[in-house]
């Protein structure tokens, strides 16, 4: 046993928290343990895994209270009828959807189906082969790779997209900041996206996709490389998004977030239908 | 004793039950709970859990004396907790006889079989 307390600590503040409600639980987390006439290890388990369950506790929403879910808003997203074909191949057809504010949906399917075309068909970065789509203006995309400068620091990248909406360069690096702390990841002064890895590359993608507050919020699978508690942590974050009025559209290949997404869109096993 | 799952759901109202009967600590707390044969609840659910009550509103923390260390954090049932538990304690009641009605057919279906 090393240090626990400190181990305790150092992980709520990498988490995210502020430092001095990190002191302060690891001063309770010591305080009870000699209650329970023990060591924190001993009633807790590992410090860096307490530290996750606990932050992951007091962010949960409180569903289970019947928490009232706000009644969904503008549609800030219509497909109707959107095929793609590519020469005699048809990718997808017929895909419709209205998307409101206060809603997600989710776009499944096996690999190849068309599911990140589909994503920038949303966003207005690749024309449908027919159908209409009617998006609001203000929209944020996350592409799954790509997208970031490797020789830029994420708050060069902050200050930079931040410009392009109109955001002046001190609001638009605080913003940034807020935005990462709330995804457990404090950006480095320093560091340049190249060092950064594939995980927090992601991170940084999702920010710059939120930095304008978007009405319509696009993501194409961002959790990959992500690990087990920040993977949470985005579809916390998700949730949270919806709960604030915005519409979001996940890529995902993983089923068991479904439960809990209002739209699905299955393109099934791609091509040919 | 209930198993873990269950009382995921319950140990919130099983706290705010506690609490509502007289201010405590949460080693006293889970004391409490093992007393009444509900659960052997480890530290690592009880104190988030006393950590969401008070983060929610719902109890109130203030520091005491301990014979052990030097303070203990004795959390109190807020306004906002009471009607929680009164919202909560309904749910359970319905839920409590749900279940039991569903067991009792099962029960007289068990005893028809048999004989």
């Amino acid at each position: 046993m090393i240090d626990w307390p400190a181990v305790f600590e150092a992980e709520l503040l990498r988490l995210g928290l502020q430092p001095g409600r990190a002191r302060q639980l690891s001063e309770e987390a010591t305080q009870e343990a000699a209650d329970h006439a023990g060591t924190p290890a001993d009633l807790f388990g590992p410090a860096h895994l307490y530290a996750r369950h606990l932050v992951a506790e007091l962010n949960a929403p409180d569903d289970q209270r019947g928490r009232q879910r706000y009644a969904p808003g503008p549609v800030f997203l219509s497909l109707a009828g959107v095929t793609k074909r590519y020469r005699r191949y048809t990718v997808f057809s017929g895909v419709d959807l209205t998307l409101r504010g206060g809603e997600v949906a989710a776009i499944v399917g096996a690999n190849g189906c068309g599911k990140s075309t589909l994503l920038r068909i949303c966003a207005g970065l690749t024309r449908p082969s027919s159908g209409a789509v009617r998006r609001t203006r203000r929209v944020g995309f996350v592409p799954q790779d790509g997208g970031t400068a490797g020789w830029l620091t994420a708050e060069e990248h902050f200050t930079l997209f931040g410009a392009a909406a109109g955001m002046v360069p001190g609001r638009a690096r605080s913003t940034g900041v807020h935005l990462a702390t709330r995804l457990a990841w404090r950006p480095s002064r320093r560091q340049r996206a190249q060092q950064l890895s594939g995980g927090t590359r992601q991170k940084l993608n999702l920010v710059l996709g939120e930095l304008h507050a978007p009405d319509l919020l696009l993501l194409d699978e961002p959790y990959q490389g992500f690990d087990q508690g920040t993977y949470l942590d985005f579809w916390q974050q998700v949730f949270a998004w919806r709960d604030a009025g915005r519409a979001v559209v996940v890529v995902t290949h993983l089923l068991h977030d479904l439960q809990n997404v209002d739209h699905v869109l299955d393109l099934g096993g791609g091509g040919d239908r | 004793m209930m198993s873990r799952p269950w009382l995921h759901g319950f140990l919130d109202l099983c706290l705010l039950a506690m609490l509502r009967e007289r201010a405590d600590y949460g080693y006293g707390l889970s004391q409490r709970l093992a007393a009444a044969g509900v659960a052997d609840v480890p530290g690592g659910t009880l104190y988030p859990a006393l950590l969401r009550l008070e983060q929610q509103g719902l109890a109130l923390p203030s520091w005491g004396p301990s014979e052990t260390g030097p303070r203990r954090k004795y959390y109190a049932i807020t306004p906002a907790g009471i009607d929680v538990l009164t919202g909560q304690a309904d749910e359970w009641s319905r839920f409590r006889d749900g279940v039991d009605s569903l067991l009792a057919a099962a029960v007289q279906t068990v005893h028809r079989e048999q004989r």
